[in-house]
């Protein structure tokens, strides 16, 4: 059983950042984290069976005056890439993409998913930032969430193993 | 059956619903029930995906999607994520015309037999029907609007679109308007805006 500071922290920083709404779909490394959202009465909740619908969900929810973020493995951005480019970007929707990064330096599962995650994100012309350690990944997430409204584009936040298991 | 007439006889019926809809099936629609209430799909089969977060969001409002049979079968796993939630105020309407209309009319797998509704029900809708006539679409939509229970509706339909203008804004001004009158009329806010620095950084 891990400590879970993690993914505590990760819950905090999307209080703190005024996130109302979740759409998540499970990754194994997003275990502690999606628990915690199940259980949490503060957070709309919308387990997704394929990623792309979270995008749509995530525009919905904004445009009724909610703030709302997407949980999710890298694996799955790739599935939201249309709606990424035809909804929220096109139609200029902040949103918060948590992405847990499999294949990232010394993550023993997907190194080719990996290795183009932050190609994709590039490509999209979405912003992304790695906390690294887990006294920035609060601030981040609470940052990161400003950025998107003040931009009116999504903005990602990169969650490796080593943030997941802290 | 023509789209046309199905939506012509619930363009009255609808209130002040927040609709979604796309392609050839929004400009219809727009010019039946003219609303800034009206947003327009650009995503194909993303339409109901908005409508849940719209419906979970606003549980107060009802919320109608005007759907296509290609555009449903492109998003296909939104019918359990929808009835895993069953928002109470939300109306999906599909027009299944069996083809890819905007796209050539190449058939859809509804040509081959893939039933939408029965679909609809093994995901998890308590209240799904397949209606052939306007009448029965205009009962079962009117039915579907007073119910406040999830519902969806296939309306079998034959190809082709109506004479209709183009639309008279960008997809991004439609956004905007759509939002505001959310803002409006629900009492919230969605476009948030903030002072400049120069008024919010102490100086000596």
């Amino acid at each position: 059983m891990t400590q879970a500071i993690g993914p505590e922290t990760i819950i905090e920083g999307l209080r703190e950042a005024g996130i109302d709404l979740l759409a998540t779909l499970p990754d194994i490394n997003l275990y502690e984290v999606l628990s915690r959202v199940a259980k949490d009465p503060d957070f709309i909740h919308v387990p997704l069976c394929r990623e792309e619908e979270g995008i749509g969900v995530c525009a919905g929810a904004y445009m009724a005056g909610k703030r709302a973020a997407m949980i999710v493995q890298n694996g799955g951005l790739l599935n939201s890439c249309n709606a990424l480019a035809s909804t929220a970007l096109h139609f200029q929707i902040p949103m918060l993409l948590l992405v847990y990064y499999a294949g990232d330096i010394g993550d023993r599962t997907f190194a080719t998913v990996g290795s183009v995650t932050e190609p994709v994100l590039r490509g999209l012309g979405i912003r992304y930032y790695v906390p690294r350690r887990l006294d920035e990944v609060k601030s981040t997430i609470t940052r990161a969430q400003i950025l998107a409204e003040d931009s009116r584009y999504p903005v990602a936040i990169l969650l490796t193993r080593d943030i997941l298991e802290a | 059956m023509k789209r046309w007439d199905c939506l012509q006889a619930i363009a009255g019926e609808v209130g002040d619903a927040l609709t979604l809809s796309a392609a050839a099936c929004y400009l219809e629609w727009r010019v039946l029930r003219p609303s800034d209430g009206n947003f327009r799909i650009r995503t194909l089969g993303l339409g109901s995906s908005i409508a849940l977060g719209l419906a979970l969001c606003l549980p107060n409002r009802k919320i109608v999607v005007l759907d296509g049979d290609g555009a449903l079968l492109m998003n296909l796993c939104a019918l359990p994520t929808i009835a895993r939630q069953s928002p109470r105020n939300l109306v999906h309407i599909v027009f299944d015309n069996e083809r890819y209309e905007g796209s050539g009319g190449i058939p859809t797998a509804t040509a081959a037999g893939t039933d939408i509704a029965a679909v609809a029900r093994g995901a998890g809708f308590k209240h799904a029907c397949t209606v052939r006539t306007v009448e029965d679409f205009k009962k079962e939509a009117l039915a579907a609007l007073e119910r406040n229970e999830l519902s969806i509706i296939v309306a079998k339909v034959e190809p082709g679109n109506a004479a209709v203008p183009p639309a008279e804004m960008d997809e991004v001004e439609c956004k905007y308007r759509f939002v505001r009158h959310i803002e409006r009329t629900e009492n919230v806010k969605v476009i948030r805006t903030h002072l400049p620095t120069t008024y919010t950084k102490k100086r000596d």
